[in-house]
């Protein structure tokens, strides 16, 4: 009895210790904080995918350590959050993919959402194989399983590499997401090119179910042909082929004419609440210049999972490696608050 | 011979029952095992033997242990020590197969709650037995049914468990356990659960069968009356130990103790002691020949009222005279022979009291009490049916 | 504000992690063989249900649920499948049967043992509590993901996924069972010297049936209330039809789709539970 109570009080004494310790740190934190005046506080939209939550939290770095705002992200569908956004519950979204939402292009036209810029413009997206699929991997010991392998319309000379286990006999190509406008547009061009005969367009249910199969795929160095799109961690970690399709032309764009062409290089840009860029003409200013490209978030979403970083060091990460693009975007005290709270 | 011999059983719940076992020896009670340990003494170095055909009760109140003590004889409780010899043959040392053979074929079980199988029919419950055995469907089909017969439930092969009442489901309890034509029977209080109407009927019907069967029957109950009633010898168990083990007259006649003089204070004696119980050996008989006058010295030294007049070499009981009589003799100069009565009574041995107070109401003499060969062995007086009695 | 001290941070989903890795690539061909079984048997259940004809299977409920329940729900269950049928939903209906079965066979086939042997075993028992609790409560994404890395996508992981959120009940259920058959009826299986088998054969597994069948419906409950979770990872059927539903919010196919799901439980609810009370003997 007398010795459990002597070891009892000694981890009661390093307990209370570990909390005094870590109370006062955090408390001299809050000090710091209290200095700022009171401003509005930015909420982003997370729509689940990765690069935008990167942009949220590059933007929420600059926003809270060069201006002093608070921010908050707030989950949610694309479509819901597009939904609170006009309502002006989320006052930021990172990245708007036009060409594949168009409740949000219907939303713009009625200045229901302001749209500042683009984020960035030169992403891809369309039917992707594993490069050791055609050049094969001599580390990993996979033979190039598919060597003529380029085009979309290729594609039915290799039907017999990816059989659909649910369907004997038939091949299967991964689609994306339902309610995608891509997943409508991939199944439509399949049809075009005659994919349909020998392959199932199966819609995979949610983005994270997508990106497993392809990793399972992936790391297992079996055959995968499916829909993705850059710039995502896959494809800033993975070796990833887009299958080639004609050029794009606007005029083959069309459901008429099955959007016989590759997709364009899609337009995504940043878009705020109205009332919320009528009160905070600083960020929209900083919004406006937020400029990146598909290969810089594809590297920082790479960084993220080779080194196993959370979202925010990912972000840290970009904005110590991008100094120079960064700097473009804020006054110069700005500049040196976000330097200094790098350190 | 003895069908089963139990020695120094002893039963112990708990982790580490062999470490208690010694306390035991060393005469611990149970309470006091109880306090220091946790663990419960079942029953403490029992040792009893039933003999072929006998119905043997062990009679406790709730507590006593007699639970364990018959749940030991098919070892669904595995004792703690001590042997349990059937037939000679040790089952404490069975292995799995052997103690499944030996349930199989000579011993079968009927449960207070009567322990059927709610799920299957009256008929296919009493089949159970037969088909843990690997009997055809055929075969224990047509001696269940035959048992049921045996058992007054002809006709009600095909119902529902759910369906019959308390009394007859146990009855299908008890042909559950005939089917399977056992030599030993255990009943764990098998009528407690029925209403007393119907447990004095099942009474009859297993005296009836057991008169019949003479299978050897260890019966366990808590009532005094039906112990009593049933049983051929009794045990009286108490805290895990025998107190007494007799027949119920000897119980009755002689308790081992004030327990046991407590417990068969309430019983209804008239049911149970039979004349050969309160009759008085002591007598003074002589032959019809003797003359009055030595008669009266007789009786005079063994200050009695009465002799029983026998004939010599029968040993059968001729009359009765009173010392008036002999001394009416002695005046009138006449012989034993002419004054002796002969509307006596008599009685067999083991006619139960209750009838005899009856008889005794319509005679002013003692009763004589007879055994099988009609020999005259004691007596009994009305003073002696009133002691007996309280 | 109190902050956990960081010193204390130890990455366990990072074990976790590589372990599914690890499993991906050297097990292939076990989760293979293990993918190959399940798709056997529900492309089977899939061929037998499209090559009834619709008009058998209305039959066919319909006479079950008058005999079981009486003419009225029979009835009442005959509108809602033709219903169902009527907004479009026959295929869909199809698909999702199969698989909610699917995954109930296989509960059953895992859960009555398992349930039996905790029964018997206290310390089985122990062990498989918090698991069963985890397979309850761990959110279902957590282990989809790695069931797609297993399996791939599809319909095993969803068969997967139903299967681990609807195995609990069967197994508590059973080893609740057999624990509750009365001891007496225990104590005569072996006085007369049944085996332990034998016990639990004749006695012990019949005596528990009646609760074991209560299992079998809310096992089947719960595979169905999972149908939406499995379509997100590519399984098709009525919970892929309310994900298109809801992130088009086309509420006109999200409620008919949705209502196709309700009306399927309420059938398939009402029919196991009441084969589950015919089941019962006192």
């Amino acid at each position: 009895m007398k010795k459990f109570n002597k070891r009892f009080f000694l981890f009661f004494l390093v307990l209370s210790l570990i909390l005094v310790v870590t109370a006062c740190s955090s408390g001299i934190e809050a000090d710091k904080e209290v200095v700022e005046v009171e401003k509005d506080t930015v909420i982003f939209g997370d729509a689940g995918w990765d690069s935008i939550r990167l942009h949220n939290a590059i933007a929420g770095f600059i926003l809270e350590n060069g201006y002093g705002y608070e921010t908050e992200i707030m989950p949610g569908s694309s479509i819901n959050l597009l939904e609170g956004m006009i309502s002006g519950d989320i006052n930021v979204m990172m990245e708007m993919w036009q060409d594949n939402f168009i409740a949000y292009k219907k939303s713009r036209e009625i200045g229901e959402v302001i749209e500042l810029g683009t984020n960035f413009d030169d992403n891809a997206q369309g039917l992707y194989v594993p490069r050791y699929l055609i050049e094969g991997d001599a580390e990993r010991g996979i033979k190039a399983l598919a060597p003529d392998l380029k085009t979309v319309e290729d594609l039915k000379k290799y039907a017999n590499l990816f059989p659909d286990a649910e369907d004997p006999g038939r091949a299967i190509i991964y689609n994306g997401p339902p309610s995608w406008e891509a997943t409508t547009i991939i199944d439509i061009k399949s049809e075009f090119y005659g994919l349909t005969e020998d392959y199932n367009i199966v819609g995979t249910g949610t983005s994270a179910a997508l990106a497993a199969s392809l990793s399972a795929a992936y790391v297992k160095g079996e055959p995968w042909v499916g829909y993705y799109w850059e710039p995502t961690w896959i494809s800033g970690k993975y070796d990833l082929v887009l299958l080639e399709e004609a050029p794009f032309d606007e005029s083959l764009w069309t459901e008429e004419e099955s959007y016989a062409c590759e997709f364009k290089s899609s337009d995504v840009t940043i878009a705020v609440n109205p009332e919320f860029a009528d009160r905070n003409p600083e960020v929209i200013e900083f919004l406006t210049n937020y400029t990146t490209s598909s290969l810089l978030t594809a590297q920082a979403l790479a960084y993220m999972q080779e080194n196993d970083a959370s979202i925010d060091e990912a972000a840290k990460w970009f904005i110590g490696e991008n100094e120079d693009l960064w700097k473009n975007w804020v006054p110069e005290d700005v500049y040196s608050k976000v330097m200094a709270a790098l350190e | 011979m003895s069908k089963i011999r139990v020695e120094n059983l002893t039963k112990i719940f708990g982790k580490h029952p062999k470490k208690i076992l010694q306390n035991v020896e060393k005469g611990m009670t149970r309470e006091e095992i109880f306090k220091m340990t946790g663990q419960t003494v079942g029953i403490s170095k029992v040792n009893f033997s039933v003999n072929e055909g006998e119905t043997f009760v062990i009679m406790g109140l709730s507590g006593s242990g007699k639970s364990t003590l018959i749940r030991c004889l098919n070892l669904l409780n595995k004792p703690t020590a001590g042997k349990i010899f059937v037939d000679d043959e040790n089952i404490i040392d069975y292995d799995k197969k052997e103690l499944r053979e030996f349930r199989r074929n000579k011993i079968a079980m009927v449960f207070q709650h009567f322990g059927l199988f709610s799920h299957k029919t009256v008929i296919e419950n009493v089949e159970f037995g037969l088909e843990v055995k690997g009997l055809s469907k055929e075969e224990r089909y047509d001696i269940s049914k035959e048992t049921l017969q045996a058992v007054g439930l002809k006709g009600w092969e095909n119902f529902r468990i759910s369906e019959l009442s308390g009394g007859m489901k146990q009855r299908v309890g008890l042909a559950r356990a005939l089917a399977n034509d056992p030599e030993i029977i255990l009943m764990d209080e098998p009528f407690s659960a029925l209403d007393p109407l119907i447990r004095r009927d099942m009474h009859s019907e297993l005296l009836d069968l057991q008169s019949k069967m003479k299978k050897t029957i260890v019966f366990i109950t808590h009532d005094v009356n039906e112990a009593f009633k049933l049983g051929d010898r009794v045990a009286v168990l108490k805290d895990g130990e025998i107190v007494q083990i007799d027949t119920p007259e000897e119980i009755i006649e002689n308790p081992a103790n004030d327990y046991i003089k407590n417990f068969v204070r309430d019983i209804d004696r008239s049911r149970i002691l039979k004349a050969e119980n309160v009759m008085k050996k002591a007598a003074i008989k002589f032959g019809k020949a003797l003359q009055p006058k030595i008669a009266i010295t007789l009786l005079e030294e063994a200050d009695v009222d009465y002799g029983f007049i026998i004939q010599r070499e029968t040993s059968k009981l001729e009359g009765i005279i009173t010392i008036d009589d002999l001394a009416l003799a002695v005046k009138q100069k006449k012989t034993i022979e002419e004054l002796m009565h002969s509307d006596y009574k008599a009685v067999h041995k083991d006619v139960y009291i209750k009838e005899i107070i009856e008889i005794a109401l319509d005679t002013k003499y003692p009763i004589a009490v007879l055994n099988d060969n009609e020999e005259f062995i004691g007596r009994i007086h009305r003073g002696t049916l009133l002691k007996a009695l309280i | 504000m109190f902050e956990f001290p960081q010193i204390f941070e130890f990455k366990i989903g990072k074990v976790v992690e590589s372990f599914v890795e690890w499993l991906t690539i050297n097990y292939a061909g076990f989760f293979d063989s293990i993918k190959t079984g399940i798709l056997f048997v529900l492309l089977k259940m899939q061929m037998i249900f499209e090559w009834i004809p619709w008009f058998v299977i209305i039959g066919i409920v319909f006479l079950v649920g008058w005999k079981v329940k009486g003419l009225k729900s029979g009835i009442a269950y005959t509108i809602m499948l033709f219903l169902i049928g009527v907004m479009g939903y026959w295929d869909q209906m199809i698909m999702t049967i199969s698989i909610v079965l699917a995954a109930v066979i296989i509960s059953l086939v895992l859960g009555i043992p398992l349930g039996i042997i905790s029964a018997y075993k206290k310390r089985v028992d122990i062990i498989l509590r918090p698991m069963l609790d985890a397979m309850q409560t761990m959110p279902s994404f957590v282990y989809l993901i790695p069931a797609i890395m297993l399996f791939g996508l599809g319909m095993v992981p969803a068969v997967f996924a139903t299967t681990i959120y609807s195995l609990p009940p069967v197994i508590r259920l059973t080893t609740l069972a057999i624990n509750s058959v009365s001891k007496e009826m225990k104590e005569a299986s072996q006085s007369f010297g049944a085996t332990p088998l034998q016990t639990l054969i004749k006695v012990e597994i019949p005596q528990a049936l009646p609760t074991i069948m209560t299992g079998v419906n809310q096992t089947t409950m719960m595979a169905m209330a999972m149908v939406v979770v499995a379509s997100m990872i590519g399984s098709k059927g009525l919970g892929y039809s309310v994900l298109i539903a809801i992130n088009r919010t086309d509420i006109a196919m999200g409620f008919e789709s949705g209502l196709s799901i309700v009306f399927l439980a309420i059938i398939i609810d009402r029919l196991t539970q009441s084969i589950g009370t015919k089941y019962k003997y006192d």
